[in-house]
């Protein structure tokens, strides 16, 4: 019993019991400057499976688990046969180095089947990167890819102790290949063999001394019937096999400990950085001391740098500050000579001087001059995804034939990134087609980042492969409901009805019967997805009664299920112009949830007692039964109410609830609400070819400012119960002020060319001044000004109520204290939170612990936030492309307004189609040195193509021809406007 | 401890005689016999446990700290627990100020130094479980035992952060970590102390309880790397009322200390250097 046994390798470990070992692990953690001593025990079992279904012997070790379950056994006996290298019937197993390099092609369908993940590997992927890991962890739940994970360190007979002076990698690449030793002799009488996948030289050699069967991944794939399809897929290798020349350098990043020193005593800073789209050699980093963001200038000091990426920057010395571009720089126009310097030897910059500096950075930034600047000098979070892109045309060699994988280039959609080198064999064949590629990684010897192709999308300007570009470059879930989903719905699917019996059980019992209300739901021509029905009617008493009905989503929706976190995930529904990505099955969408008419439907209800004045006297909210009269369009609607003959107690209904809306917007208004303008258009599309056919400015009904009023109304009541039941983590929805930095240079512009002024005091003085600013004799200004004036709001969030003080909740667009999305469940995942915290505040039911939990709600509030923005950005890039397509074929002339003004070009806007363009200042004229950039006026001079000189300002009224042509480097359409 | 006047004359008698007659048949300059064991505590940086003859026992653990060496008085402290004391009792009080008043002078500070800015801090943790005799003697050796068996964790990082600041980090590997007396440089061993007796004209090391009891004075003496060295002070180890100490005793001290001083480094040295396996030694 108290044996003490010693390993071959000299350790010790000690039977505790039979099957039950102990062994000791002993290591120093490094943490914030600190360095403790950690002994942990570890246990050692002997009953833990190969999990081959070929295996005699395992299946009789085995022992249930605490539920009762034994472990599955998955590997097949009939596993891919290769004749090729004697490798015969084999199962994989896959170093660490191999899974975070080629994820992408170890998930797809075409390989990487019956494969043996070691322990030892799972958790170096899990501390290198936290997203690879969830994904190898998905694919061992896909059965059909038949992975599984390999407890070789709890495993007795594959563990092994660390030797002395042995280094971390090297333990863990010595107990792979124990792993790969073990299956080989385990399953040498059943005839598979197993083969270790690892592209660590050192690794590899090892392995084969010990007569391990061991290939890099790319003499694997040769091996494969498939090698040519997946040859192109195997990420670039790190090696410098195939000898590039040393193109640029790049400086070094620091090392850990100095960027952690560094950022604890403030002389480093850490920050995403935002790439400008008008200049890709310019991005800024937001600096926690520094009141303005600090400014990155010219390649060097972005140092590999992408869009998005968590970076650690530095303080430049005061000679290296600049003042921040007014000049637009694109891809091709980068002049070698505006990169920072390299001549300069490296100078120690002391701490002490580091701060000194940082003080005068402040200084700086509050005056108006030079602006100081930064490098990067690390990199902790990369931000890089799947990108979509094409191959640049000039970067292939046309001549080339052959099957040699040569490098191109591949142009990303998105402008701020750079172009990334991949290598391929199929380059001509893939010009001219959406390609999707990911990143690997970009030495500091080369002058583009590598990548590897993952797959095509389809042609260039096809409709299915640029909405599908769209929908990945927004990060859009856009894959069908999976089982697990569809599992949660209701098994009666589109049979489901609002049960007869309405005492049945506890929580039907709770529901109100409405169903004797006149109740209409007033939405978009052709809309399926209805959320909100209403109705009001007069009370003896000459206040009103109005109810506002919401599809009651959470009643299938329960927490926890995969339902749920599909749909949190999601975060919303995408509207493209074509298309619509749901957040939640169609089923409950578009039937089990939607109130549509003449069918019982379950509802959340807000139901008000109004007075004349359209005031509360009073609020209730209650779970409810429905039935819906009639589902009007917005035109439907308005012309009922106006029609005189149309006396029935529907209508009747309806006009009150325009009356009511009326006078609670003109409420709002006073209040001051903001009112402003977005060019946002409506494409029309021809019915038979779904071609875009027309594009028109949406127009607003008063139909549509009544449904607005009630949501508006219902938003708020809910946000105040809500926030009453749970002041820690009530689901809200707030917009700060703008700051008035954000409005500087449009008041500069306004005072000097209009003589008009946008006050900022309050949301009231801002609608009032933005109503003063008209141009008597052109209407359009004051609504280019409202489109202006949007762009430098400030973006409105989702939050939770912890995170806020009260003074903080105000949304400042509507000009409430408190506010809250509640009216579309089914589209959004905030309102579905909503109604859950309304539920529990009224009694309904309980609250799940999530929604009461800070740091939970901290987590879906930031995803849902991403997930809204993202919509929203691939809504317009829609709306963009499509306006595009119509363009292409109504080449025009169109009015347009100057609402940029650089020293090398202007962006002009042109309301019909809701597009801007940037017009260079070599499209205007002929002859670039007689032009004159007056920044103080905002005004450009040149010598027109007809060789008179002109002079151009901003908010200035032209006529441009437009034409929309296709970018050969990006494959993006965009307007081309010829000032006339 | 209770002493008849007949035991008590008999005790005085024997140990005045010359050379002393001791109550366990031990010469003047001889140690009991203790049991030392090293590094057994698996969350220390090192780690010691001695045992004496009469039932004393003593534990000592030793654990670091990275400190910014500017905002530290000192880099290293003692405390000292003794099972049924008070923790702030005068008897603990005097034991931690004799031993720091060594310990801070003599140690070798320039080891603990990591970077410009960093140091290790070196927290001394003592545990008297039991004690007969005047327990510093049996406290120094363990402590000797525990410092020279202490590993501090390897830098990684940049030493001259002067200029630059850099957070320390440390190699993982507990092995690759360096012990901070290294074996064979016999200059820089940590200090001893040792308590010697004083009866008539005779001194003796390392008094028992009983005759701690009869004596007439008591001296502690520090020693350094075979010197003598401060702390050199006089102390009552009886209950009763102490005789004067005359330049003879301690120069006779003096001499017994330097000869034995050599002998107890070595034999400690030989108990660090037997590799002791902490797992065997829990399980």
């Amino acid at each position: 019993m108290s044996a003490i046994e010693t390993a071959v390798s000299g350790n010790p470990k000690k039977r505790l019991s039979s099957g039950l070992t102990v062994t000791q692990k002993v290591f120093v953690r490094s943490r914030n400057g600190g360095a403790t001593k950690v002994v942990r025990e570890h246990y050692l079992r002997n009953d833990i499976p190969c999990l081959s279904k070929s295996c005699k012997r395992c299946p009789n070790i085995v022992k249930a688990n605490a539920q009762g379950e034994f472990p599955n056994f998955v590997l097949e006996t009939d596993p891919l046969f290769l004749k090729n290298g004697k490798i015969g019937k084999h199962y994989l197993i896959l170093d660490t180095n191999i899974i975070l390099s080629a994820i992408d092609l170890i998930e797809s369908n075409l390989s990487f089947y019956d494969v043996i993940i070691p322990q030892t590997a799972l958790e170096e992927v899990r501390n290198k990167s936290f997203p690879i890991y969830l994904r190898v962890r998905a694919l061992c739940k896909n059965e059909e890819k038949r992975f599984i994970v390999f407890h070789n360190e709890f495993k007795e007979e594959t563990f092994l102790n660390r030797n002395k002076d042995e280094s971390i990698n090297d333990y863990n690449d010595r107990l792979i290949r124990e792993v790969a030793k073990f299956y080989a002799k385990h399953l040498s009488d059943v005839g598979i063999n197993v083969v270790l996948l690892t592209n660590d030289r050192n690794n590899l050699s090892k392995a084969l001394n010990e007569n391990i069967i061991t290939k890099t991944l790319s003499d694997y794939v040769e091996l494969l019937p498939n090698a040519d399809e997946l040859r192109d897929l195997v990420p670039s290798e790190f090696s410098n096999d195939f000898s590039r020349p040393n193109e640029v350098s790049y400086p070094e990043y620091f090392s850990t400990s100095r960027i952690n020193g560094g950022i604890k005593n403030g002389t480093l800073y850490q920050g995403s950085i935002t790439i400008s789209s008008y200049n890709f050699l310019e991005g800024s980093v937001s600096v926690p001391s520094l009141p303005k963001p600090l400014l990155v200038i010219g390649r060097e000091n972005l140092n590999r740098a992408f869009n998005g990426d968590l970076c650690v920057v530095e303080l430049l010395p005061r000679d290296k500050w600049r003042k921040p571009s007014s000049t637009i720089v694109d891809d091709e126009v980068i002049n070698k000579n505006d990169v920072a310097d390299n001549e300069d030897n490296e100078i120690i910059i002391s701490d002490q001087e580091r701060r000194l500096l940082t003080q005068e950075a402040i200084e700086a930034q509050n005056s108006k001059e030079i602006q100081p600047t930064g490098r990067v000098v690390g990199i902790i979070k990369r931000s890089w995804r799947l990108y979509v892109g094409q191959i640049a045309p000039n970067s292939i060699n046309q001549s080339h034939t052959g099957n040699a994988p040569k490098s191109c280039f591949v142009i990303l959609m998105d402008r701020t990134l750079p172009k990334i080198r991949i290598r391929t064999r199929r380059a001509k064949e893939l010009q001219g087609k959406r390609i999707v590629i990911g990143v690997d990684s970009w030495p500091s010897t080369s002058k583009y980042p590598e990548g590897h192709f993952v797959r095509t999308l389809g042609e260039i300007e096809s409709a299915e492969a640029e909405t599908e570009a769209l929908l990945l470059e927004h990060d859009v879930e856009y894959s069908p409901f999976s089982k697990n989903v569809l599992d949660c719905l209701p098994k009666e699917g589109h049979d489901w009805k609002v049960p007869v019996d309405l005492q049945a059980d506890e929580f039907i019992k709770k529901r109100k019967d409405l169903r004797d209300k006149l109740v209409c739901s007033i939405d978009p021509p052709g809309c399926v997805d209805i959320d909100d029905a209403l109705h009001a009617v007069k009370l003896p008493n000459g206040n009103y009664e109005v109810g506002v009905h919401i599809a009651d989503v959470t009643n299938f929706v329960k927490s926890g299920t995969a339902l749920d976190h599909e749909g949190a995930n999601r975060g919303t529904s995408v509207y493209l112009v074509d298309k619509r990505i749901d957040m939640l099955p169609m089923l409950l969408g578009t039937d089990l949830c939607s109130l549509k008419p003449y069918v019982d439907r379950f509802a959340f209800s807000v139901l008000w007692e109004l007075d004349e004045n359209a005031d509360i006297v009073n609020v209730n909210f209650t779970k409810s039964i429905i039935k819906s009269r009639e589902a009007f369009s917005y035109e439907q609607a308005q012309l009922r109410i106006d029609n005189p003959s149309q006396k029935d107690d529907l209508t009747e209904g309806m006009r009150v609830l325009l009356k009511l809306s009326k006078i609670l917007k003109q409420k709002r208004l006073d209040a001051g609400a903001l009112n402003l303008a977005s060019p946002e258009v409506k494409v029309y599309m021809d019915s038979e070819t779904a071609d875009p056919g027309e594009v028109e400015i949406k127009k607003l009904l008063d139909t549509n400012s009544l449904v607005e009023e009630f949501m508006l109304l219902a938003n708020i009541s809910v946000a105040r119960k809500i926030y009453d039941a749970f002041p820690q983590t009530a689901m809200l929805r707030r917009h700060a002020p703008p700051p008035a930095t954000n409005f500087e240079t449009l008041n500069n512009m306004l005072t000097i060319r209009k003589k008009m002024y946008v006050s900022l005091e309050s949301s009231k003085a801002l609608a009032d001044s933005l109503d003063r600013c008209v141009d008597p004799e052109d209407p359009y200004f004051n609504t280019l000004l409202r489109i202006m004036v949007t762009r430098c709001m400030m973006a409105a969030e989702y939050f939770s109520s912890g995170s806020y003080s009260y003074p903080e909740f105000r949304h400042y667009g509507l000009a409430v204290d408190i506010y809250t999305h509640f009216t579309s469940p089914i589209r959004r995942y905030c309102d579905v939170v909503a109604h859950r915290q309304l539920a529990a505040a009224i009694g309904y039911e309980t609250l799940d612990p999530s929604h009461r939990d800070k740091n939970k709600m901290e987590l879906i509030v930031r995803n849902i936030n991403k997930r809204h923005r993202n919509a929203q950005f691939a809504g317009r890039a829609s709306i963009e492309y499509y306006v595009g397509q119509v363009m292409r074929n109504n080449e025009s002339k169109q009015e347009g307004y100057i609402i940029k003004i650089f020293s090398n070009g202007i962006v002009v806007l042109v309301p019909k189609f809701g597009v801007e363009s940037l017009i260079k200042l070599d499209q205007l004229s002929n002859d670039a040195n007689t032009s004159e950039f007056d920044e103080n006026n905002y005004s450009l001079k040149f010598k027109d193509t007809n060789g008179k000189m002109r002079t151009v300002h901003i908010f200035d009224k032209c006529e441009v021809e437009v034409k929309s042509k296709l970018d050969e480097a990006t494959g993006k359409r965009r307007a081309q406007l010829i000032l006339v | 401890m209770i002493l008849s006047p007949a035991e008590r004359s008999y005790l005085y008698d024997s140990l005045s005689v010359q050379p002393p007659v001791r109550p366990d048949a031990r010469s003047a300059h001889q140690f009991r016999p203790i049991e030392a064991s090293c590094s057994f505590l698996p969350n220390s940086n090192g780690s010691s446990r001695v045992r004496l003859s009469d039932g004393g026992e003593a534990i000592v653990s030793v654990k670091t700290q990275v400190v910014l060496t500017k905002n530290e008085s000192s880099l290293i402290s003692i405390d000292v627990d003794i099972n049924k004391e008070r923790d702030d009792s005068n008897f603990i009080k005097n034991l931690i100020s004799s031993l720091e008043s060594i310990l801070l002078k003599k140690f070798p500070i320039e080891k603990l130094k990591l970077t410009e800015r960093y140091s290790f801090k070196v927290y001394i943790d003592c545990f008297i479980l039991s004690h007969n005799s005047y327990p510093l003697g049996l406290l120094s050796l363990c402590i000797y035992l525990a410092l020279k068996s202490t590993r501090l964790p390897l830098l990684t990082s940049t030493v001259n952060d002067r200029e630059i600041e850099e957070q320390p980090t440390f190699n993982d590997d507990w092995e690759a970590s360096k012990k901070l007396f290294e074996p064979s440089e016999h200059q820089d061993d940590p200090p001893l102390l040792f308590v010697v007796g004083i009866i008539g004209n005779n001194v003796f090391i390392d008094p028992s309880n009983e005759e701690e009891e009869v004596s007439e004075n008591g001296l502690i003496v520090g020693f350094a790397n075979g010197e003598i060295v401060p702390p050199v002070q006089s102390t009552n180890l009886s209950n009763r009322d102490s005789k004067g100490i005359s330049p003879k005793h301690i120069l006779k001290a003096y001499s017994m200390v330097r000869n034995c001083g050599k002998e107890v480094v070595k034999a400690l040295n030989t108990v660090v250097s037997s590799d002791d396996d902490v797992f065997t030694s829990i399980y």
